[in-house]
């Protein structure tokens, strides 16, 4: 019996949406409701974590997305001029730093620049935040210099060779005419990585947390251990998602919008 | 009819191997395990480690230290072999119920909450809480009242942490996530005590050198913690075997050959 094209992705789908009605029905009848929302979801225990979740964790989670962010984007925009400059030792120092800090673990670099060199040096970090959000940064900008050298390079050339043929110096250049143009490109990317840094942020506490530096996703870990209990860890996971959420919405904005002006 | 010789025949096993830890040696004189474990043949511990002297590998990489030898023995007389997770400590009495493993051997003390969610055996190992600090301040952070304004090292989930928390008010209390974070830590002089149990914290001063153990919590009204071993909530056999393993050890003489072994 031969199908037509058509028919056969019809018959697929309907398999497929079979198999999903017959999956959300077996989760539906064999899943202990009553046990789940006891283990995942008590009510009371939702309510103790509030205002703190917020005033405490969630505030935390900001400072040092916010700081991680703010220094990677500027280390980011230097190494990116770096990598595109004419001199060659500065490509080559660009690129041995982004391949070093995009290879290693963010864990790893976290426990190596947060203890490791104090105890080698003994120099000391000044303050947690800066203990927590510098390596935060440090890889941020490895990731955020390849984004921003993208969008660099995505100017076409044309652009360069008129700034500097009416007499614009090359970093003036840089400055009023191809990087305000790579921003249009840049900035969604950009977006996500601040996304990613949010969640990043979760891996801070390595380094010891009292009350006052107590990240978000640590916040939910002690919640777990003071009621036994996982709700804490849902509540956390939607304070997060209240988070990123807007700005992963906001990404997809920007990006049907570009698409639209490119047309 | 064959179902009932197989009972008796499990039945002659068991007493076999009952036996047979009765005289503290191994013997391979059964071949059905008595004991059903989540993985066949092996005893599946979860375990905090490396957290010495209790927990830890030998150079060859092989699992030791207090809990271990004891499992090790343990184990051997019911046929199995000990097989070691890694797990943090952080809510660590609840993996048996997850199905990660049989039991936990953690240095873990019995505290009512932890028996709330698993069944402990008999305590193994007194333990009080102890300060050890980097060597210039072991003269002067040796009372609760010097560690006013200080950080103190604990980690997530002890009841070092809830101890610091209940008895050191005025010191500026850091979570970590394991052991050898809070030595990094007070190495690198981001905190100036490490409280947790004092044969953890005797061992790392005598192995490292740099710190002294300053502070030992034994004063009149201060309860030692008492260690037991954890299962899921319901798992009598298993339950039964360790507790009967752990008065074995007694009898026979290894609980004191072990002990000798770590704390001399």
């Amino acid at each position: 019996m031969a199908l037509s094209k058509r028919q056969k992705a019809r018959y697929t789908r309907y398999g497929v949406y079979a198999l999903s009605v017959a999956v959300l029905v077996a989760v539906a009848l064999f899943v202990d409701w009553g046990k789940l929302q006891n283990a995942m979801f008590r009510w009371d225990i939702v309510k103790e974590q509030f205002p703190r979740i917020i005033t405490q964790g969630a505030k935390n989670t900001v400072v040092y997305t916010v700081i991680g962010f703010a220094l990677g984007l500027s280390l980011g925009l230097a190494f990116a001029l770096m990598r595109l400059s004419r001199v060659r030792a500065y490509r080559w120092f660009a690129a041995t730093y982004i391949e070093v800090f995009r290879g290693i673990p963010l864990l790893v670099t976290l426990l190596i620049l947060g203890f490791g060199i104090p105890i080698a040096t003994g120099w000391q970090w000044p303050n947690p935040w800066m203990q927590g959000a510098v390596p935060l940064a440090l890889v941020a900008a490895a990731y955020m210099a390849e984004t921003v050298r993208a969008g660099i390079e995505a100017v076409p050339k044309g652009q360069m060779e008129a700034a500097r043929s009416l007499g614009m110096s090359y970093p003036r250049a840089m400055t009023t005419i191809i990087i305000p143009q790579a921003l249009r490109v840049i900035v969604p990317p950009l977006t996500n990585e601040f996304v990613l840094l949010i969640k990043d942020t979760s891996l801070i506490s390595v380094l010891g947390v009292t009350d006052a530096t107590k990240d978000l996703a640590r916040f939910g870990r002690d919640g777990v251990n003071h009621s036994a209990n996982a709700t804490p860890l849902i509540v956390a996971g939607l304070v997060y998602l209240v988070m990123t959420l807007p700005l992963t919405q906001l990404v997809a904005w920007m990006e049907r919008r570009a698409k639209a002006v490119g047309r | 009819m064959a179902r009932k010789t197989r009972l008796v025949a499990a039945l002659a096993a068991v007493s076999l191997a009952l036996a047979a830890c009765g005289g503290g040696s191994s013997s391979k004189a059964t071949d059905t395990g008595a004991l059903e474990t989540i993985s066949a043949g092996k005893l599946t511990v979860c375990s905090d480690a490396p957290y010495e002297p209790f927990e830890y590998q030998a150079e060859d990489k092989s699992w030791t230290g207090f809990d271990m030898d004891m499992l090790h023995k343990i184990a051997e007389a019911n046929n199995l072999t000990l097989e070691v997770t890694v797990q943090p400590f952080d809510g660590i009495w609840l993996a048996p119920a997850a199905g990660k493993c049989d039991m936990v051997a953690s240095s873990m003390s019995i505290t009512p909450e932890r028996q709330a969610n698993a069944d402990f055996t008999q305590s193994y190992f007194d333990s009080y809480q102890s300060l050890l600090v980097r060597n210039a301040d072991k003269d002067t952070l040796t009372t609760i009242e010097s560690l006013s304004g200080k950080t103190i090292a604990v980690q997530t989930g002890t009841t070092g942490e809830a101890f610091a928390k209940a008895n050191v008010p005025d010191a500026k209390i850091k979570s970590f996530d394991d052991a050898s974070a809070m030595f990094l830590a007070l190495e690198s002089n981001q905190v100036d005590g490490v409280l947790q149990d004092f044969p953890i914290n005797a061992y790392r001063a005598v192995k490292q050198g740099t710190s002294t153990v300053s502070i030992t919590f034994d004063q009149e009204g201060q309860e030692p913690d008492h260690y037991g071993f954890s299962v899921k909530k319901g798992n009598t056999a298993l339950l039964d075997a360790l507790n009967k393993g752990i008065d074995d050890l007694k009898a026979s003489g290894d609980y004191d050959a072990i002990h000798a072994k770590y704390f001399g």
